[in-house]
């Protein structure tokens, strides 16, 4: 029995289905639940949190957590399905510190809110970046450009002055 | 004992236009500076400014040390014993841009990163150049379609010479190297007149 089906007899409420995911197990959770269940896997001995995934399907949300344990060498992924309207869910700041940039990287790219972070903060664009560039209905076709200020912070603009050459 | 007095009026003062051709040369003073230097038994060398300059601007390019990504490997493979930039007297990567003449965009252009390189490139002195290194720095590349890439570092910088490649190998960034010493060899008033060659 692997790690996703000791989940499944502990909690079958909140845990909504088993599986693999290459070849690792994988656990798909309530979102309400999220917590309490990265609590118990922390337990298990999942002492990493080594991957935050969000991954847009159009009409919902996935946010896929990979854990990995160093004493047993074993692998755990945790999903949890969000809609699609103000994606949000429970941050695991409070169990992993790690936690801290990859949900905020997911913020950036995929704009997936995590309740509890204490800093959701924008990690690799510059603040006043608009839209999330990893969604389906990001704007490709409106170039945003990036210049410094006089205090050396980042200014994002559309038009490109102070940045493209005078042609 | 009475005064001197001059009587200014009387000095011609009257210069004659040089109209042969003989004559434009010797108003150069080019054959009194020769003849003065034959009898100091000294050695003369006839040149151009621009040739001189030039000569000395291609001969000691200094590149700045900034890579961006993956060609920036290729750069310091390029500047490694085996392939030796040095011969070309570019061995000195100046980690300061005041010090150097020569910026190779050696990588992918971000958008964050574009206002980074455009200082850089401003803080240099002049004279300088850009080489703009691979796929990336030349048009995008793979990264063509992407959100953050600049389509070229030429949105920018001007650059004065373009070596496609995925990275391309030392090879290929000699002879680029090459086409800007030669390019540079042309620059200049000199190179109008036809007195570069």
């Amino acid at each position: 029995m692997n790690a996703a089906e000791e989940l499944k007899q502990s909690f079958p409420e909140s845990v909504t289905g088993v599986g693999l995911q290459t070849n690792k197990p994988l656990a798909v959770v309530k979102k309400e639940d999220l917590l309490m269940i990265a609590g118990k896997v922390k337990e298990m001995g999942f002492d990493n949190l080594s991957v935050v995934t969000g991954i847009d399907y159009v009409d919902h949300f996935e946010v896929i957590y990979n854990f990995f344990s160093y004493n047993n060498k074993q692998n755990l992924a945790l999903k949890v399905i969000l809609e699609r309207e103000n994606p949000a869910v429970d941050s695991l700041f409070s169990l992993y510190k790690v936690a801290d940039w990859l949900e905020r990287e997911t913020y950036d790219l995929v704009g997936i809110r995590f309740s509890g972070h204490p800093n959701l903060v924008r990690i690799l664009l510059p603040d006043g970046w608009e839209g999330h560039p990893l969604r389906k209905d990001y704007d490709m076709n409106k170039e945003q450009w990036v210049t410094i200020g006089e205090d050396g912070e980042d200014i994002v603009s559309t038009d490109g002055s102070g940045i493209l050459r005078r042609k | 004992m009475d005064p001197v007095t001059i009587d200014t009026t009387k000095i011609k003062t009257e210069k004659k236009e040089p109209e042969t051709a003989l004559e434009k040369l010797e108003d150069t003073g080019l054959i009194s500076t020769l003849l003065a230097a034959r009898e100091r038994k000294g050695l003369v060398l006839l040149t151009t400014i621009d040739q001189v300059f030039n000569w000395a601007r291609l001969s000691s390019l200094w590149p700045v040390t900034s890579g961006l990504a993956c060609c920036a490997i290729e750069m310091m493979a390029v500047a490694m014993a085996h392939h030796d930039i040095a011969r070309f007297g570019m061995e000195i990567f100046r980690a300061s841009p005041r010090q150097a003449d020569l910026m190779f965009v050696a990588g992918t252009v971000t958008k964050r990163m574009a206002p980074r390189v455009k200082l850089l490139y401003e803080m240099m002195a002049e004279p300088k150049w850009v080489i703009s290194v691979g796929s990336c720095a030349n048009t995008g590349g793979p990264y063509h379609e992407s959100y953050c890439v600049l389509k070229g570092v030429d949105n920018i910088i001007p650059v004065d010479v373009y070596i496609p490649g995925c990275p391309p190998r030392p090879e290929a960034w000699l002879y680029g190297v090459i086409q800007l010493r030669e390019k540079i060899k042309n620059e200049g008033y000199g190179a109008k007149w036809g007195l570069n060659k």
